[in-house]
């Protein structure tokens, strides 16, 4: 055998030996803490005070997760689900609609209004607070699940427009110019082209704002106040006193609201994959 | 002849126009409601002393801005968002990419990978704030007993404000990196995959392919990442308000934290409002150069 | 082309103007409460959980039933951290609802100059609350020589609970004065056990030394001396206080990485549970806590009030705390004021009272004593009645601002950061502060 091919071969399985012992352990990492969330939620309160935090309990008390199952869980969780569903549609949809101009026309505002979008990423959100808090209350949407889309919406708009106008503008000009001699239009170029290519920016969104939105803890709990319009991270108030917290309980409450969000982005990878064609398959 | 293919121009233009406005008009009446208003509201609120509540405020015009300039807890904390910008950038981007490239690479056997290293991003930060708490602390948590076990003996890693802002930086990290890996997947897959057959047949191997084809082509991403990074870092809140609650004293006090106590728990929204209109105005400033910055590298290469 | 662009802006611009200057104007015909606003009472409070949902929800079911005043209570619980901000927000907006609790003090005292608090000293005489209530409790309620809220359910005093059993291994006797407190620390940390248990990520917990080494020091004038502006925060006896602890975290009497560990979190009692530690002062409210933790712990568990300085024996009998924690304010007129008043009456109702008192806590009303039969609490209210002054926590009595400073410097006093004299100087500045700009 070559000799130099030889050293290279050697070479790569040093190297991916070395890469797979560090994804393993980076893997522990990731891990290891979602582990003691999970086991502590299997602890009764005064155990996981006296034995600490890293210790396997005595017997698996699964009360923790009947009792939350049995409160207001599920009605949480349904206002999270609509929450999310409405708002993360509107906010793929309006963001690849200003994506699309901003990344492909040439035209004379298209530079100011991205700078302007890319301004608005630097709003610290807690000023947003009490002006949308008038604004809710004077539209009447006051304590409903739907004064939470607004500002789901407008606050992910920015972040959003900036990720899919950097995807877009990766699309290669040749497929746009053989549609538009094909006789497309801008509109028609839009569904027919720009969207199915700009599914990966899409789909990283949807992860990044799905999981935002999922956890948004700010807007939830100034605009509703009524536990019937409670989302899923307002859930762990019940547990959480003035000076004490039932910290296996919120334990519980955190792995149930997490689990949804694991599965699907199970899901959502996979379409991620799917995007992704032969070269990483054979690789 | 000349003539029609200006007239065609000229109808393509305003089609492009036409169809740009249409595009836009979503993004703009939500950003004008939810943003521009309130920023603007923000300026206004910074020229007045009111404790935020009251009906009564005074104008008193520009002293709340001069107060800032000369405010070195608003400076201190300034200059604690500039360490967890260049540490975040410098460690959740490459991470991420090692990350990504090791998903790309080993292909279907690393979907596996791929899931469980995304769980950090999935936990939310009452979850993270208080399992790290543990895991941190001085006696019995994880670092130390890895110390004790070599002799180091116990680390006070976050009551001691030398250290208390890296170790918040390291958790940061721990739950952003996650989003850059799925970022960067996503950047891979707009690469075509002819390059990286054509480049095998050439007999590249892997290391020349990544270093002299994939990442060039990755850059344009990567530059992204570093922005969205960077406004990230300059306006971040969560974790350091549930693990630090800006201190011990005030040595992790971010420019985010500190405008937050101002406007919410001190009665004082005049000043908590021009923390947040100057941090609004440094925000853009820094990434809007930086951006130019990078753009211009870019072009000429 | 681009003319008819620019127009559509505009327009498009104005429009959306007139819609957002058309919502601020129509501002206060909405209320926060929903449904037949007049005959809706909104009362926000912090009964999200456990024990404070308890004894906050149950006065309001008792005025739903007995009450013939024709309103009906929309009782609004949010969580404790995020509590004061929602407040804000909504005052801001002029939303105030009709009702709520605050810990009084600074915060209090802000609403009450923002005008959302109605002067109450005509309702408690036609209740007769004046007679149902202790007087320190009112005292806590009143601001400007009138009273604005109606304190409630839950009397904190710090002190120090300590393990009997730990005690009586090592032949220790409770302390009288910091000299034997200090020799008890000593021969605790000789065998290994750290003193106190304090967890100081939390900062208000490291606080109530400062106060507590304070006050029993130089009394009580210093400290007001410095709020009103004839005295200082630089006064000897802050000197005294930030050396003492400094003293004690050198030998080592507070766990490990003390600025790190978060009460919140329950790592403060954690310690006294895995028999680390001995000693944990803190407010009474804890009885409830280590009650509902463990009642076979609460078994081993003693108390005694913060020892006197040697020799300024005379200033042992200044307690420190709150006399009916959550303090009822409200924001509404005529019928409805007198109606919200009334439900805040049932808090200090017999029913109420027993309720109280069953879960741990202690309702602030002068027949207190008759109805406890636990030890501990048996001493809290001794010690109360003996007070020659109940001092609110620094943090929650001090303007806001101040408050934080404090909070700030004494949390870096334990971290052995900055010196007793710098950290009382920074304080004095932010007080200092306050005061030229009032």
């Amino acid at each position: 055998m070559n000799p130099e091919y030889r050293l290279s071969r050697i070479k790569s399985i040093i190297s991916w030996v070395i890469a797979w012992f560090l994804a393993i352990f980076a893997l522990f990492v990731a891990l290891l803490p979602f582990f003691f969330m999970v086991l502590n939620s299997f602890k009764d309160k005064f155990e996981m005070l006296t034995k600490g935090v890293f210790e396997f309990p005595d017997k698996f008390y699964v009360e923790n997760y009947t009792e939350v199952l049995t409160g207001n869980f599920w009605h949480y969780f349904l206002n999270s689900v609509i929450v999310l569903g409405v708002s993360l549609v509107l906010l793929l949809a309006i963001s690849a609609f200003a994506s699309y101009p901003l990344s492909r026309f040439n035209f004379r505002l298209g530079k100011p209004i991205y700078a302007i979008i890319v301004a608005c990423m630097s709003i610290p959100v807690h000023v947003t607070l009490i002006p949308i808090f008038k604004m809710t209350q004077n539209m009447g949407i006051y304590d409903s699940i739907w004064a939470l889309i607004g500002p789901n919406v407008a606050l992910g708009i920015p972040i959003s427009v900036f990720i899919l106008t950097s995807f877009m503008k990766e699309i290669p000009r040749e497929i746009e110019e053989s549609a538009e001699i094909d006789g497309c239009g801008k509109i028609g170029m839009f569904f027919r082209i720009i969207m199915p290519m700009a599914k990966p920016g899409l789909s990283t969104l949807a992860i990044y704002n799905g999981v935002n939105m999922w956890n948004e803890f700010i807007f939830a709990y100034s605009l509703t106040q009524s536990s019937a319009n409670r989302t899923l991270p307002l859930a762990i108030w019940e547990y959480q006193g003035q000076y004490t917290m039932n910290t296996p309980m919120i334990m519980a409450v955190l792995v149930l609201t997490a689990l949804p969000m694991i599965i699907l982005f199970i899901f959502a990878s996979d379409r991620l994959v799917k995007g992704m064609t032969a070269g990483a398959v054979k690789g | 002849m000349k003539k029609k293919s200006e007239a065609l121009a000229l109808q393509r233009n305003k089609e492009t126009n036409r169809v740009a406005f249409l595009f836009l008009i979503p993004v703009a009446v939500l950003l004008i409601l939810y943003i521009f208003y309130p920023i603007i509201d923000a300026f206004r609120i910074s020229t007045l002393k009111w404790n935020g509540i009251s009906p009564n405020t005074t104008f008193i015009g520009l002293d709340n801005w001069i107060k800032l300039i000369h405010d070195p807890h608003f400076w201190s904390a300034f200059k604690n968002n500039i360490i967890v910008m260049i540490l975040s950038i410098c460690v959740q981007i490459p991470l991420g990419l090692a990350m990504a490239t090791f998903v790309e690479y080993a292909g279907k056997k690393s979907k596996l990978f791929k899931i469980v290293w995304f769980i950090p991003m999935l936990m939310s930060s009452v979850a993270i704030g208080f399992l790290f708490q543990y895991a941190l602390a001085t006696n019995g948590g994880i670092i130390s007993s890895v110390s004790s076990l070599f002799g180091g003996g116990n680390i006070d890693l976050l009551g001691n404000p030398d250290t208390a802002l890296f170790t918040v930086i390291g958790v940061i990290a721990w739950q952003f990196t996650p989003f850059y890996m799925v970022y960067c997947v996503a950047a891979y897959t707009n690469i075509s995959t002819d390059l990286y057959e054509a480049a095998q047949l050439d007999g590249v191997n892997k290391r020349t392919y990544f270093a002299h084809i994939a990442l060039p082509l990755l850059a344009p991403s990567l530059k992204s990442a570093a922005i969205l990074s960077m406004v990230g870092s300059l306006k971040y809140f969560d974790l350091i308000y549930v693990m630090t609650g800006g201190g011990p004293g005030t040595s992790t006090e971010l420019m985010s934290t500190y405008m937050y106590k101002m406007s919410f728990a001190k009665f004082n929204m005049g000043y908590g409002s021009t923390i947040a209109s100057g941090m609004f105005l440094v925000i853009t400033i820094i990434s809007l150069l930086t951006m130019r910055l990078l753009n211009g590298k870019g072009e000429e290469k | 082309m681009k003319k008819r662009l620019l127009r559509f802006a505009a327009i498009a611009l104005s429009v959306m103007m007139i819609v957002s200057l058309a919502g601020c104007g129509s501002k206060g015909k909405s209320s926060s409460g929903g449904g037949d606003a007049d005959k809706t009472i909104t009362f926000w409070n912090i009964g999200a959980e456990g024990v404070n949902k308890v004894l906050l929800s149950y006065p309001v079911e008792l005025f739903n039933e007995q009450s013939d005043s024709g309103y009906e209570v929309e009782f609004v619980a949010t969580q404790n951290d995020s509590y004061k901000e929602k407040l804000v927000v909504a005052m801001s907006s002029g939303e105030c609802p009709d009702m709520y609790t605050s810990w009084s003090g600074g915060p209090m005292n802000e609403y009450i100059e923002s005008g959302f608090a109605q002067p109450l000293d005509d309702l408690y005489e036609k209740y007769g609350l004046t007679d149902r209530l202790m007087e320190a409790g009112i005292a806590q309620s009143t601001y400007d020589g009138k009273i604005y809220a109606v304190p409630t359910y839950n009397i904190s005093v710090a002190g120090t609970y300590y393990n009997k059993e730990m005690f009586e291994k090592y032949g220790l006797e409770v302390p009288k004065t910091i000299s034997e407190l200090e020799a008890v620390c000593a021969k605790l940390k000789e065998n290994g056990i750290t003193p106190f248990a304090l967890a100081n990520s939390t900062k208000w917990t490291g606080s109530m030394y400062f106060q507590l080494l304070a006050a029993r020091y130089g009394g009580l004038e210093p400290f007001q001396a410095a709020v009103d502006g004839s005295g200082s925060f630089e006064d000897e006896s802050f000197v005294y206080a930030g050396e003492k602890i400094q003293e004690w975290v050198e030998k080592g009497w507070f766990p490990e990485g003390v600025n790190s560990l978060s009460e919140d979190d329950g790592q403060g009692r954690q310690l006294l549970y895995q028999d680390k530690a001995a000693m944990d002062l803190i407010g009474s409210w804890y009885t409830g806590t280590l009650k509902s933790d463990s009642e076979e712990f609460y078994e081993k568990v003693g108390w005694f009030p913060f020892p006197a300085v040697d020799g300024k024996e005379d200033n042992l009998p200044i307690a420190l705390g709150t006399v009916g924690d959550q303090f009822i304010s409200f924001n509404c007129e005529g019928d409805k004021l007198d109606a919200a008043f009334e439900l805040a009456t049932y808090f200090s109702s017999e029913e109420a009272k027993a309720k109280d008192i069953e879960n741990g806590y202690l309702p602030p009303t002068p027949d207190v004593a008759t109805l406890v039969d636990d030890p501990i609490s048996q001493q809290v209210l001794s010690t109360i009645a003996d007070a020659t002054a109940v001092q609110l926590w620094y943090d929650q009595y001090l303007p806001p601002a101040v408050a934080d400073a404090h909070l700030n410097t004494c949390q870096e006093l334990f971290g052995l950061t900055t010196t007793p004299e710098k950290a009382n100087e920074v304080l004095q500045a932010a007080m200092q502060e306050y005061l030229d700009e009032k």
